[in-house]
């Protein structure tokens, strides 16, 4: 890291000194202190421990450093393990002798960006642009020579023209109202609704529109939908990912504190606070402040990897800030964990400069194999009110851990080495060890249940030293706390009293950071139309594609930020477009200029997704369960001992909603998997859906598909005794339509030559697995 | 339309069942359907081995004590080494085998009989000491981060030679550490993650057809395909709908080929009794080997065979209980030696690359005489290959004299993973994805194609 005026003395701390510092004294003079000193700042090297300050200024041999080092002082050698070689003395001797120089953190506020090596070429890439402010009104004028045109459609409509290409009419209401509600809410559409709507649409088809809308946008199905795609995102799971996939009870409640943010319309901005500094945020009352702690649960599902994820903190925080920069950013920042970021202009200074505001943080530990007891989650009467309730079960418990920890230990030793004590053996040492655990798990019972959550809490505010190669045992320069140089490279004005997270969420969420709203603008275009403006919809950076409708882009994403960063209003924008509306049949002429459908001249038919396809079987089979789903039944958290042999392994039954479903990030759920839903453990922008012959032999052999055609059998012999309504029934809620006379024929053929051999209910289920398994059902045009 | 479906069509009109001009036909009016990315693909350069049978024993089977005679520790057993520490000797002997006279330790005896075909390699290091690490670092190259199977990047790199098949399968009976983070395509596209097999009933989840009888099947495919016919009139150039509609046609070939390729009764007795296997027990390792073979028989490119699971009592990690290595040992040693011989008795032996491996060795140092057990180690252990492009009979790297350190010619998983690569004509350096903004690969930064292993 080249450093901003650097001088010979510098140079030599770099390369000689600081090296040897962090080899051979940080293990125990850095965060640890031993002997109250520190050796990582020149002001604690000055300040010095319990022995008096540590360097004298030019003069060596009366410098304590010098001395222990030397084997000169009557009482102290260090390092205690082995001496220094007689080079490295002489090293710390001429530093010493030299002035002791320590280079200033880099990146503080006289060292200007440009000399991190960002140049001009880099920052004038498209997305570090702000908004183009003057095609917004351009386009705005061309909706004023038609006060109902959306200004959607003006931009799509000149990048069609410009083209020749010739936009499909609009889809009929039918296909449209099962658009808009699979986009909206996930779920199928009844027939009823689509009678309703057909009926309102052929009077006044523009207040139809709108009134579903409305009712779609207030239905709390819709934060169940956008949710997901949310969840996607933030990587969400129901356990941390370590080799015993420790399980978190509290999870839950950043999903649905997830839901609920979409329901409410949460503006976007202070989606992005709360999840990153919620815990920080003034709250009106207790409730809010409640849950603006439970949404710091984005940064604690970061992955945890491996038997002790507590002792590798720069892990986990990658993931934090790998995760970060995809999602609220559209940058990939984990790169320049190791160098400076090839493409993207994110130097390594930059990742630490972030770095530091999240070692500055206490994550929680959820337990692991190498220590099971969970630590640092938050309580909601507050650490202190906790405690005083707390201390004298925690007492117990601490006594009872012990006991059980060396109980452990002795049923480890019998495994390791043969212990000759008579009545004892590996079984009665496993057996002492299970006795432990049972007292434990009654104890578990009589424990105070104090509300918790998997949250994040402020730790000690301090910069990070760049981990060189990535290796945190190879520490380099200390890094101001900070963000991307690229985008202004602010540093904390208060870097002794907070994390900087406040800060941080509030530089990401600013209006005038020109990537966060472009960013989820593009995610909310995407997730309608199947593609996004820009389809990398997590990567605007210099290896992400380019938008296809920039101005649009710029458009939507100054729509998002004028109106109070309404999700909703967005929605509401591109649905009532004509560019949303339109037929999705195919156009050869059209094909033949944009095969790819970039200028959006029809509508994407798009195939429904894990969750969409579940909920609808059940949606029609009558078993789905509406109702919004809180924990899953996990056992007492004070009993877990899950280690690499023996993972933790959850599996609940549920007819809820998928979203709700235990989500397991070592051990993968086969529905989910099999129809390309993320596993928990990557950060998802777009899913890439496959076509393999494992679904389809889910559908043609799997007992749910057999299960819930069984019971959609039975609400078809209930509907009616007449054949005709019957058909008509399956057709409605199966296709959303009525069958024509030749399907009507050819169903019929069928239910009569199945019910020949094998009875009607099976005749019934044939008709209904081929319905479920048909292209029909899993197409929204 | 799929390169399959050209090529079977192709055969019908090669083979005189179709009447010449309905080829073209048929060609024409059948939609394009997008590339099939299963189909199969072109190499870099021209490859040695056409598939590869990966052969993991879960847990770190104990280097000294199997492929590397350490006689210097051995005459040191029970003595003190530092401080707390004590050497432990192997209580297997060790015998030279064949031609080239490798030694192999007496619990593995068959293995031992095939070891002129055999590149032995004591060299091997691993990324991580521990499990959950070290077996995801032999497999995806990252002991840390989440990334694609080495089987999920030759799937992506090379293609399914059997439309009927997936192209990476693992036979796994519980879940490895790591769990199915071994097998998984991670950010590649989902279709190249291994199919799980797990020995019972249903190996492949929904293979077998559930409807009482074949016929009622079929009329339920024929309405079906009823539907997506009259679905698809208005719906042309939609290829994601025609290749749906396709993937039914290959999932009822699976439904029909999956029991034939589990069912090893169809072996005749000299295959059987060459394994070892009852043909009823599905539980043995021999019956993983030769279900393994009847895959790569039909164009699976990438088998891997999983011994054991994370449960400690039925894999290869043993902290306590060294003795229960002649059990492990037994259930995999003559299968293993079966499989090498049955791909040659069909001639499969030149173009399949055969592998074994684990994810560490372990210690040669006990913290007390008399400890029946070794811990972890990483830091070298051994490994071996057979078959496609393979130098049989050497023994490549070696340990030091007691099995702890590095001696000479470090094979890294990296270097693993490239040669694998370079042996199925892939250029590791060039196999490449592109997500989160750059281009990933197996070997991430690393790896060194092992040119002595080749022969």
């Amino acid at each position: 890291m080249p450093l901003a005026s650097a001088t010979d003395q510098e140079d030599f701390f770099e390369s000689r000194v600081r090296p040897l510092l962090v080899r051979k004294c940080y293990e125990c003079h850095r965060r640890k202190a031993e002997g109250g000193l520190r050796l990582d700042s020149l002001k604690d090297i000055l300040a010095g421990g319990a022995s008096g300050p540590a360097i004298i200024s030019g003069k060596p041999e009366q410098s304590l450093l010098w001395q222990v080092v030397s084997q000169q002082h009557a009482e102290i050698t260090m390092p205690p393990a082995e001496p220094l070689k007689a080079g490295e003395v002489r090293v710390l001797a001429k530093w010493i002798t030299d002035g002791a120089a320590w280079p200033k953190a880099i990146r503080s506020s006289k060292t200007g960006p440009d000399e991190q090596g960002i140049t001009d070429d880099e920052r004038s890439f498209w997305s570090f642009q702000p908004l183009r402010q003057t095609e917004i009104t351009k386009a705005s004028s061309v909706s004023d020579d038609d006060s109902a045109r959306n200004p959607i459609d003006a931009f799509i409509t000149q990048s069609q023209q410009e083209r020749g290409l010739i936009a499909n009419g609009p889809a009929a209401p039918q296909t449209l109202i099962q658009r808009m509600t699979y986009d909206l809410t996930g779920l199928p559409v009844t027939p009823g609704e689509t009678a309703e709507f057909i009926t309102h649409a052929s009077k006044n088809r523009k207040q139809a529109i709108d009134a579903l809308v409305t009712r779609l946008l207030s239905s709390p199905h819709y934060g169940e939908r956008w949710g997901q795609h949310w969840l996607d995102l933030v990587r969400y799971a129901d356990t941390a990912g370590d080799a015993a996939d420790f399980p978190i009870p509290e999870a839950y409640k950043y999903r649905n504190y997830v839901i609920a943010a979409f329901n409410d319309d949460k503006p976007y901005d202070q989606f992005i606070k709360e999840q990153i500094a919620g815990d920080l945020l003034p709250a009106s009352d207790d409730d809010q402040s409640w849950q603006q702690t439970i949404a710091t649960g984005y940064l604690t599902i970061s992955r945890r990897i491996g038997v002790s994820p507590q002792n590798q903190p720069h892990i986990t925080i990658e993931d934090t800030l790998n995760n970060l920069g995809k999602t609220f950013l559209g940058l990939s920042i984990g790169c320049a964990r190791c160098h400076d970021h090839k493409f993207d202009p994110i130097p390594t200074a930059d990742y630490y400069a972030l770095y530091g505001i999240f070692s500055s943080t206490i994550y929680p530990h959820a337990g692991a194999e190498h220590k099971p007891y969970r630590q640092d989650f938050v309580y909601r009467v507050g650490e202190k009110k906790a405690n005083e309730t707390l201390t004298i079960f925690r007492n117990e418990l601490n006594q009872l851990r012990k006991q059980e920890r060396a109980a452990f230990e002795r049923y480890r030793a019998f495994q390791t080495q043969p212990i000759d004590i008579p009545g004892h053996n590996r079984e009665t040492a496993w057996q002492e060890v299970l006795d432990l655990r049972s007292q434990i798990a009654v104890l578990a019972e009589t424990f105070p249940r104090l509300e918790t959550a998997y949250a994040v809490s402020e730790g000690d505010a301090e910069n990070a030293a760049i981990q060189e190669q990535g290796s945190p045992k190879d520490l380099g320069p200390i890094v101001q706390r900070g963000f991307l140089q690229v985008l202004g490279g602010q540093v904390l004005d208060k870097p002794n009293e907070q994390s900087g997270r406040l800060q941080l969420a509030n530089w990401i969420s600013d209006a005038d950071n020109p990537l966060t709203a472009r960013v989820m603008a593009n995610r909310v275009w995407h997730h309608h139309f199947g593609r996004g403006i820009v389809s990398s919809t997590s990567d605007f950076g210099v290896r992400g594609n380019e938008p296809s409708h920039p101005e649009l882009l710029d458009f939507l994403a100054a729509y998002l930020i004028q109106h109070d960063w309404s999700i909703k209003k967005l929605h509401q924008l591109i649905i009532t477009s004509d560019t949303y509306q339109l037929a999705s049949h195919h156009a050869p002429e059209n094909a033949e200029i944009d095969p790819e459908n970039i200028h959006l001249w029809k509508a994407n038919r798009r195939r429904l997704d894990a969750e969409q396809l579940r909920d609808s079987i059940l949606a029609i089979s009558g078993k789905l369960d509406l109702s919004p789903a809180q924990s899953h039944p996990l056992p007492h958290h004070l009993t877990y001992y899950y280690r690499q042999h023996e993972p933790y392994v959850g599996n609940f039954e549920s007819d809820r909603r998928t979203i709700y479903l235990f989500r397991q990030r070592i051990r993968k759920n086969i529905f989910l998997d099999t129809f390309d839903a993320p596993d928990g453990n990557l950060h998802v922008g777009v899913r890439r859906p496959t076509t393999t012959s494992l679904q389809s032999l889910y559908f043609m052999n799997s007992a749910f598909v057999q299960d819930e055609a069984d019971r959609t059998v039975s609400r078809i012999l209930n509907a009616s005794p007449e054949f005709a309504d019957r058909i008509a029934w399956s057709y409605q809620n199966l296709f959303g339509r009525q069958p024509n006379q030749s399907e009507t024929e050819r169903t019929q053929q069928l239910i009569s030559k199945v019910s020949k051999t094998s009875g009607e209910r099976v005749a019934w289920a044939s008709l209904v697995r081929a319905m479920l398994s048909s292209n029909e059902f899993l197409f929204v045009d | 339309m799929s390169i399959h479906r050209r090529r079977f069509i192709r055969s019908l009109a090669g083979s005189g069942l179709l009447l010449p001009g309905m080829l073209s036909e048929i060609m024409a009016t059948e939609p394009v359907i997008d590339a099939d990315p299963l189909a199969p693909k072109p190499t870099h350069f021209a490859a040695k081995a056409k598939r590869v049978i990966f052969l993991f024993m879960t847990g770190g089977v104990s280097h000294v004590d199997t492929f590397d005679p350490k006689p210097v520790l051995n005459s040191r057993h029970d003595q003190e080494h530092r401080a707390r520490n004590f050497y432990k000797g192997s209580g297997w002997k060790f015998r030279p085998y064949g031609k080239c006279g490798t030694e192999v330790s007496d619990l593995f005896p068959h293995i031992g009989s095939q070891v002129d075909d055999i590149c032995m390699i004591r060299s091997m290091t691993n990324l991580n000491g521990d499990h959950f690490g070290a077996t995801i670092g032999v497999h995806t190259g990252s002991a840390t981060f989440n990334r694609p199977s080495m089987g999920s990047w030759i799937s992506y790199g090379l293609g399914s030679e059997n439309a009927n098949l997936p192209a990476f399968m693992v036979i796994s009976a519980g879940l490895p550490y790591a769990g199915g983070q071994v097998w998984g395509s991670d950010f590649l596209p989902a279709v190249h993650q291994g199919t799980r097999v797990i020995p019972g009933i249903e190996p492949i989840a929904n293979m077998h057809r559930r409807l009482e009888t074949a016929e009622l099947q079929r009329t339920e495919l024929d309405m079906l395909s009823y539907f997506n016919q009259q679905h698809l009139k208005d719906r042309q150039g939609d290829s994601h709908l025609t290749s749906r509609i396709k993937s039914f046609e290959t999932a009822a070939g699976m439904q029909l080929e999956a029991p034939d390729l589990f069912d090893v009764r169809k072996e005749s007795k000299a295959t059987l009794d060459l394994y070892g296997l009852d043909p009823d027990d599905t539980s043995s390792f021999a019956w993983q080997c030769l279900v393994g073979r009847r895959m790569v028989e039909r164009g699976v490119r990438f088998v891997e065979l999983i011994d054991g699971d994370s449960g400690v009592d039925r894999n290869w990690d043993a902290h306590a209980e060294l003795t229960k290595y002649d059990r492990l040992a037994r259930n995999v040693d003559r299968p293993i030696a079966a499989l090498l011989q049955d791909l040659k008795l069909r001639g499969m032996f030149d173009d399949t690359l055969v592998v074994f491996t684990t994810e560490f060795g372990r210690s040669p140092f006990v913290a007390s005489p008399g400890t029946d057990g070794r811990g972890h180690h990483s830091r070298v252990y051994s490994t071996w290959l057979a078959g496609a492009g393979i130098r049989g009979g050497i023994v490549h790297g070696s340990s030091d004299e007691l099995g702890d350190q590095l001696g000479d010619d470090e094979v890294n998983v990296h270097d693993l993973q490239a040669t694998i690569l370079h042996l199925l004509g892939m250029d590791h350096e060039k196999l490449t994805y592109r997500h989160a903004g750059r281009d990933f690969r197996l070997t991430d930064v690393h790896g060194q194609v092992v040119h002595n292993l080749l022969a």
